[in-house]
């Protein structure tokens, strides 16, 4: 009985679906599901695809439904994986007019491309509060992690809202581990050396001064 | 923070109201552990499996289980009451957010048991917080989210255990010893049993949504891609879809019996270095020529195993074989092989042994059997694999890297956006 109980949530599973095989739809056709009366589900499975095939064309398409209900986050999940810098200069173009939930899916996505060209955007979001995305911001910040991005969580580190110290420390420790991966150690320890100075919380203290430690004499100014 | 008895008997007393009468086996007589030395436990998204585990967890003297957190009150009552019954008290706090939990000083470590969708990020959203983790399987959606996990739990220093407890169950141990002993010979191709390979797309029909209280829906989904409620989804019939299983459902078996296998090839710093999917067989192969066969098991006996029961591995080497499962069972190519007597019988989803090794490695500070660097590898094999799958087509990876090779096609699939405002 135990053994059923512990395995019954995979019986299930397999009692779902039999055996497929994967389907990789192409772009043509996804964008013809995009732009068709096509059923919700099928749209969102189309922006899916995209982020799997598509390339600078599908870019329009995804961006148009950045501030859809129920898709905008399928259309990110296209736009994050089409790697042209089109989809990069979409989703800044789209800040201006989003907010909510919108936004802060669109602030996150340049962080996960890494958008260098989106880190103005994402210091003026980190410090107007009005937006409601300064800890998105500052997340994404340390996930692009190049110097300018680095100079900006130090500043927060030291001088910014309180209630940002704690999330840019985080990110500083995100930053700090791209930018010695990148051959940037000495960058990486000035961010590390804020972290410490601002005085987050123990264990995010602990794992700078750990970073600090894994730097070595690479990190030396 | 460090943990107190003080700060327990404080914390517990003004926020929980635990009774002014404390029992002397409370305070550590009788051979009780006292309160400053148990490990204070939560739990996050406990289901019928999370259930199994906390059991393994409750039966552990050093361990004090005081809140659940999870987005279905049912499920949170259930936990509650077998928590207050385990304690003979009304302490054990539940909640719908897992925040309330995340942001207790007072809690050490944190068991999280959701549906796949969740692993990740929660496991992120604890080590940053400051707490240990055992997190069931399979730990990742993507291999981009196994690499962002396991830098994570690195970073910030957090005793983390996946839920692969098959390490820590004897006939498997078993295997893996025999195999990297040298008894088998040479090691040159090692199995993994898993589950037909299968993604769907499917929406269920729309239904009423239960009020946040009940079930809450935008919580349950997470960070995954919205879609409308169904209650078949929370009922544990998630499994199987594309946006809520990762991998094609490769690593729901592949997290354990690929685990397994690096262990008993002695690869566990390393992955295969192609995969090239042959129906529902994949192979792998690694740089050093040992071959990795990812092929069918399942709950009837498929797939030519010789020892029956789920999730079965089998290691061969020039000079021998070793092969278990489930039941506990072994078989090996020689008797001689038994020589020092075959392994005790344990069923292989018993966490019992898992879970105590997790709350020793909390006290020491060690690495458990499955720690983030052995589970970023094995669960980027089962992703690596299921996209060389998903592809049609033979798919080179490169170990150290951790990216496919000159191949954009598939690159492009080793991540997922997380739906707005869930984010690491």
């Amino acid at each position: 009985m135990k053994l059923l109980r512990t395995l019954i949530p995979a019986v299930l599973m397999v009692a779902l679906a039999s055996p497929g095989t994967a389907a990789v739809s192409s772009e043509s056709a996804a964008l013809a599901v995009l732009a068709s009366g096509a059923e919700l589900h099928e749209k969102a499975r189309a922006c899916q695809e995209l982020g799997d095939v598509g390339g600078p064309a599908a870019v329009p398409a995804l961006a148009a439904l950045l501030n859809q209900e129920h898709l905008a986050d399928y259309a990110r999940s296209g736009l994050e994986g089409i790697k042209t810098p089109a989809a990069g200069a979409a989703l800044r173009s789209a800040l201006p007019g989003l907010n909510g939930r919108f936004l802060a899916g669109v602030v996150n996505s340049l962080g996960v491309r890494r958008e260098s060209a989106a880190v103005s955007d994402l210091q003026a979001l980190a410090l107007d509060p009005k937006r409601g995305v300064a800890e998105e911001a500052v997340a994404s910040l340390g996930m692009i992690a190049n110097r300018d991005a680095a100079k900006t969580l130090r500043k927060l580190l030291s001088d910014g809202p309180a209630d940002l110290r704690l999330p840019a420390a985080h990110a500083s420790l995100v930053a700090a581990g791209h930018l010695a991966k990148e051959g940037n150690p000495a960058v990486a320890r000035e961010l590390l050396d804020a972290v410490v100075r601002a005085q987050p919380t123990a264990n995010v203290s602990a794992a700078a001064q750990r970073q600090i430690a894994a730097l070595g004499k690479s990190g030396s100014k | 923070m460090k943990f107190t008895r003080r700060h327990f008997l404080k914390t517990t007393a003004v926020a929980f109201g635990m009774p002014t009468i404390i029992p002397a086996a409370v305070l550590g007589k009788n051979g009780a552990v006292a309160p400053s030395n148990r490990i204070v436990l939560a739990g996050i998204g406990i289901g019928p499996r999370g259930r199994e585990d906390l059991k393994a967890f409750l039966s552990q003297s050093d361990v004090q289980f005081v809140a659940i957190a999870d987005v279905q009150e049912a499920r949170r009552e259930v936990v509650r009451v077998m928590a207050n019954r385990q304690y003979n008290n009304q302490d054990c706090v539940k909640t719908r957010d897992m925040y309330e939990v995340l942001g207790r000083s007072d809690i050490d470590a944190v068991l999280i048991a959701t549906g796949d969708r969740w692993h990740a990020l929660l496991s992120i959203l604890a080590a940053k917080a400051g707490k240990d983790i055992y997190c069931e399987k399979p730990c990742s959606m993507t291999i981009k989210e196994t690499q962002e996990l396991a830098d994570t739990l690195n970073r910030y220093g957090r005793v983390f255990q996946a839920g692969t407890q098959r390490r820590n169950v004897d006939n498997f141990r078993f295997a893996a010893d025999l195999a990297r002993s040298g008894k088998l010979g040479k090691i040159h191709t090692v199995h993994a049993g898993i589950l037909p390979l299968q993604e769907s797309h499917k929406w269920l029909p729309e239904e009423p949504e239960p009020s946040k209280d009940v079930v809450d829906w935008d919580r349950w989904l997470g960070p995954a891609p919205w879609r409308p409620y169904n209650k078949e989804y929370v009922n544990g019939r998630w499994r199987g879809y594309y946006d809520f299983h990762g991998g094609a459902a490769l690593p729901e078996w592949g997290a354990h019996t690929v685990d397994l296998c690096q262990w008993g090839a002695s690869m566990d710093h390393t992955t295969p270095v192609s995969y090239e999917a042959e129906g529902q067989t994949i192979h792998g192969l690694y740089a050093n020529g040992v071959k990795l066969v990812m092929r069918l098991a399942g709950f009837k006996g498929e797939g030519n195993w010789v020892v029956p029961g789920t999730c079965p591995v089998r290691f061969e080497g020039d000079e021998g074989w070793v092969e278990a499962a489930d039941t506990g069972k072994v078989a090996v190519s020689s008797p001689s092989l038994l020589a020092g007597g075959a392994p005790a019988e344990m069923h292989g989803t018993d966490p019992t042994k898992h879970v105590r090794e997790f709350l020793d490695c909390v006290k020491s500070r060690a690495k458990p059997a499955a720690n983030p660097d052995v589970t970023r590898r094995g669960h980027i094999i089962s992703h690596a694999a299921s996209i060389g799958w998903r592809l049609g087509r033979k798919v080179q990876f490169d170990p150290v890297a951790e990216t496919f090779v000159n191949d954009a096609d598939a690159n492009r699939m080793c991540s997922r956006a997380r739906r707005a405002p869930w984010h690491a």
